[in-house]
């Protein structure tokens, strides 16, 4: 196992239980989404996975081996587990966007060809290589985005935890920064873990899934498994994608004849509906369209 | 977002126009030499001529050759300038001693115009402008982030460079908080009068600080999970200074002393 929690609380210094007694683990590859509604604790079980938090009671292991808290192997874990933070003006601090990627890798004690090289080539994989000399506040907030992604990526990270990667984003950016994330995963077998609330994200996206609810997790399985679980979903201020949810109408209200799990994709949807009309019927009701 | 603040912001346009403007892209250490020596010659020698020159010769710098908007340069000038031509003034009216130059007798006031205070009137006022348009030259074509370097590679403590790095960068994100924040309390008539005028900016000031302190502390985790171990490290690239420039700016010098010699006591009356 790549990341293995067991028994994990977190205690703010004020008092309030962030997370309470959660054990998971990730192997290496997966996509995991932890899926849960503003303030469960999402963000505080992140910052646990490379050190940043150490939690009240409980353990983490990393490769199986229990994290220590020393500046060295602190160091080490950093470079292979790389953070992305929900908001990325708290990640950006350098005058331009060169030399903010370029900070990670520098951290390392890369010699600077190297470094160079990996600032242009994160650089160009999240498209911003025509902004390498521009300061940050000339940037959209998107853009950020993928600045602050490059930032991350510049350190060749074998596992990416992002903080809700797609919040405020408009679709298209949305979009493209979920396509880099599965071409990552795909191509170097980066584990991705993820945060958000983005419900019709998940399905598109992760391969596992958790639901935290008030610092516990309460649901854990593949997005098939737990969003067939409608009422569980709905307790926890969360909804089914849009697309189950009006299979689910129709199968509730109109009894539809759907036997299988509900489709959680526009794709799932479409063969679903095709496959619901009978495609050779599909085909006519084209022509007949198209004549009028 | 990064809509109001950045445009009608004085200082976000003279950052946008030192990362733009023509001469963005030549060495810095060229720029600062150029406007440190002739700011030097400007302030310290007694010839009213240097000061015009070196105005002159930055104005058309600025205006020719870094295509910096001449409107926004004069504008930059008015407001020191009227400050300066006002206190000058004062300095040639009511300074010096030795020979009168106009004496005025009044049953209850003598007062009398130096010769040497009208001297330095002219003087501090042509050296000022002199000065402002060496600081303008650097400020306007020279981005802060190839300053930073620059000063760098003069071994300036590195505790000053680190934290002037990250007060630049988070001014322009306190920029648009406060803008966002002074919008929000206009949409719910908190400047509908003086007192809530007051008011308001009280509890925007004092709102703003508590999110730097924030600010600061979420940054230092990021900064952390990047594995900052106490000392930033950047890429230093700069590009290589011109002997052609550097010769030019001795050249240049040279001249100015050498002019200072004729012209020293041009003034003196």
């Amino acid at each position: 196992m790549l990341f293995r929690l067991e028994n994990i609380s977190y205690r703010y210094p004020d008092g309030t239980l962030a997370l309470d007694r959660i054990s998971l683990s990730f192997a290496k590859g997966e996509r995991i989404a932890i899926l849960g509604p503003n303030g469960c604790g999402k963000t505080t079980l992140l910052l646990h996975l490379n050190g940043i938090l150490r939690p009240t009671s409980g353990k983490v292991y990393f490769e199986d081996k229990p994290l220590e808290y020393t500046s060295k192997s602190l160091l080490n874990l950093r470079r292979r587990v790389g953070y992305v933070f929900q908001d990325p003006n708290d990640q950006l601090f350098a005058p331009t966007v060169r030399q903010d990627v370029a900070f990670g890798p520098l951290n390392l004690g890369e010699p600077i060809d190297r470094v160079k090289k990996s600032v242009n080539e994160a650089l160009r994989m999240v498209g911003m290589a025509e902004y390498a000399d521009k300061p940050p506040h000339f940037l959209s907030l998107g853009e950020k985005k993928r600045v602050a992604i490059a930032g991350v990526l510049a350190m060749h990270p074998e596992v990416l935890v992002m903080d809700e990667p797609t919040s405020n984003l408009d679709p298209m950016t949305a979009n493209d920064i979920l396509r880099l994330l599965l071409h990552l995963n795909q191509e170097y077998g980066l584990t991705l873990i993820l945060a958000t609330h983005d419900v019709d994200m998940v399905p598109l996206f992760a391969n596992k899934l958790y639901v935290m609810s008030k610092g516990k997790i309460i649901l854990e399985g593949s997005p098939k498994e737990i969003f067939s679980n409608t009422e569980l979903i709905r307790s926890v201020n969360l909804r089914s994608p849009r697309i189950t949810h009006l299979f689910d109408i129709l199968k509730r209200k109109n009894h539809l004849p759907i036997n299988k799990q509900l489709p959680l994709t526009i794709g799932e949807a479409r063969r679903e509906i095709l496959g619901l009309l009978n495609f050779k019927n599909m085909t006519e009701l084209d022509k007949k369209v198209n004549c009028k | 977002m990064r809509s109001y603040t950045s445009y009608d912001n004085l200082c976000a346009k003279i950052d946008k126009i030192a990362y733009t403007n023509a001469l963005a892209k030549s060495s810095p250490v060229t720029k600062i030499l150029f406007a440190l020596s002739s700011l030097v010659l400007n302030v310290s020698t007694p010839s009213p001529l240097i000061p015009i020159i070196v105005f002159l010769i930055n104005t058309i710098l600025l205006i020719r050759f870094a295509n910096v908007p001449s409107k926004f340069y004069l504008n930059l000038l008015a407001y020191p300038t009227i400050i300066v031509a006002i206190s000058s003034l004062i300095i040639a009216m009511f300074f010096g001693q030795g020979e009168a130059l106009i004496e005025i007798v009044l049953p209850w006031f003598r007062w009398t115009v130096f010769k040497n205070g009208v001297t330095m009137g002219i003087t501090t006022f042509l050296r000022v402008e002199g000065a402002l348009s060496c600081l303008y030259f650097l400020v306007l074509t020279t981005s802060i982030t190839d300053i930073f370097i620059t000063l760098r590679k003069a071994h300036i403590p590195k505790i000053l460079i680190e934290m002037s790095l990250l007060i630049y960068r988070y001014i322009f994100v306190f920029l648009e908080v406060e803008a966002q924040m002074n919008i929000a309390q206009k949409l719910r008539l908190g400047h509908s009068n003086w007192k809530r005028r007051i008011r308001s900016l009280a509890l925007l000031s004092g709102n703003l600080f508590i999110r730097t302190l924030e600010q600061g502390e979420r940054t230092f985790l990021a900064m952390n999970a990047r594995g900052y171990n106490g000392s930033i490290r950047t890429l230093d690239d700069l590009p290589q200074p011109k002997l052609v420039h550097l010769f030019g700016i001795v050249l240049f010098n040279f001249i100015l002393i050498f002019l200072t010699f004729f012209t020293m006591n041009l003034l003196i009356m």
